[in-house]
């Protein structure tokens, strides 16, 4: 990841302070949203693994990292320890009850 | 290693929980542990096809979503209720078909991550080999989850000119989220129509794997989700497609 796709995928992933939502990591710019998915799908992802996908140094890739905790999509496992950290992965986000704004979503994908 | 296989389509009517019923019922013919999620919290309807009566439903996926109790707590051992012997077994996390508790759920909405926790728990305390998850048609935060944790996705659509644009949305939100496995089930196809014809075009069109292309069947429509159609009729050609499919999730 260079420094303008570092730059980008930090910039998409404060983007708002909610929960990462499903729907959110459809739009967000490669290689984060591959690297993301996979996350996901498996359930947990390490530093070590985190900086080699993302093709970042541990201090970037920490950055990334501590945003997505922030928005609740990483939460630091109780498995880490001095010489690793892990990440254990979880989409969240409520379903709209009626009432609020219609879902977005479409707007998202069209975009 | 256990699967989670969504099956989806952009539009209802295409025969979602009839296809998610009978691919859980020819999995675990073949001796899988198989746990079915009816996720079509505002319509549910895939119990009536496992013959499960409102009465025996203890708890149900809305339980869980409350916190009213555990996820293994809503889930149904339905394999005596297939009227036939069956190697391995199939649990059903049904929705509550109350309508005070579908409307609750539409007033309040509810965090879609406790699917996302539910699904892996399940797999995990019922040792399942495959969760199928019978999706809410079209795109939402639920259903993006449901293929964002999937490890194969099966798409179905109707030859009908309202799914082509909509299933190639589904499709490209796939990709997007990069599904290890996705395939596609034309189904209820006029008798007019050459099958072959209708898979090769759409496999050209959206660039997937067309897996069966099944005929639109009077038995099917007489049999009315009374019960399981490729138990109930193993030597039609639907039960071949259908067989197909489940033989594709179990390839890996």
């Amino acid at each position: 990841m260079n420094k303008e796709q570092f730059e980008r995928a930090l910039q998409e992933i404060k983007a708002g302070k909610e929960d990462i939502r499903p729907s959110d990591v459809v739009v967000f710019s490669e290689p984060l949203r591959s690297v993301l998915n996979r996350a996901v799908r498996i359930g947990r992802i390490s530093l070590t693994d985190l900086c080699r996908d993302l093709e970042l140094d541990r201090e970037k890739a920490g950055e990334i990292a501590a945003v997505l905790i922030s928005r609740h999509l990483f939460q630091v496992s109780a498995f880490s320890n001095e010489k690793e950290t892990f990440y254990e992965t979880r989409l969240s986000a409520m379903t709209r009850p009626l009432g609020r704004p219609p879902s977005d979503i479409f707007k998202k994908l069209d975009n | 290693m256990s699967k989670i296989v969504s099956v989806h389509s952009f539009r209802g009517g295409t025969g979602k929980s009839n296809t998610t019923a009978n691919l859980a019922a020819l999995l675990a013919m073949s001796g899988a542990r198989v746990g079915v999620v009816d996720t079509d919290i505002q319509s549910p309807g895939i119990h009536i096809l496992f013959n499960l009566d409102e009465s025996e439903m203890v708890h149900s996926l809305n339980d869980y979503l409350w916190g009213k109790c555990g996820i293994k707590d809503a889930a149904h051992d339905v394999t005596g209720h297939l009227g036939t012997q069956v190697k391995g077994q199939i649990f059903l996390i049904p929705s509550s078909i109350k309508a005070g508790e579908i409307a609750r759920i539409l007033r309040e909405g509810y965090d879609v991550g406790l699917l996302n926790d539910g699904f892996r728990d399940i797999v995990t305390e019922l040792g399942l080999d495959y969760l199928l998850i019978d999706t809410h048609p079209g795109l939402n935060e639920e259903t993006l989850l449901s293929i964002a944790i999937s490890d194969v996705l099966v798409v179905i659509m109707r030859p009908d000119q309202q799914d082509y644009q909509g299933t190639a949305v589904t499709v490209d939100v796939a990709r997007k989220l990069d599904v290890p496995k996705m395939m596609m089930l034309v189904n209820k196809i006029p008798s007019a129509f050459d099958l072959e014809d209708v898979r090769a075009r759409v496999e050209q069109t959206y660039k997937v794997k067309v897996v069966a292309t099944l005929p639109h069947s009077d038995e099917m429509m007489t049999l009315a989700s009374s019960g399981i159609f490729s138990l109930k009729y193993p030597d039609s050609s639907v039960t071949a497609g259908l067989k197909a499919v489940a033989d594709e999730i179990m390839r890996g």
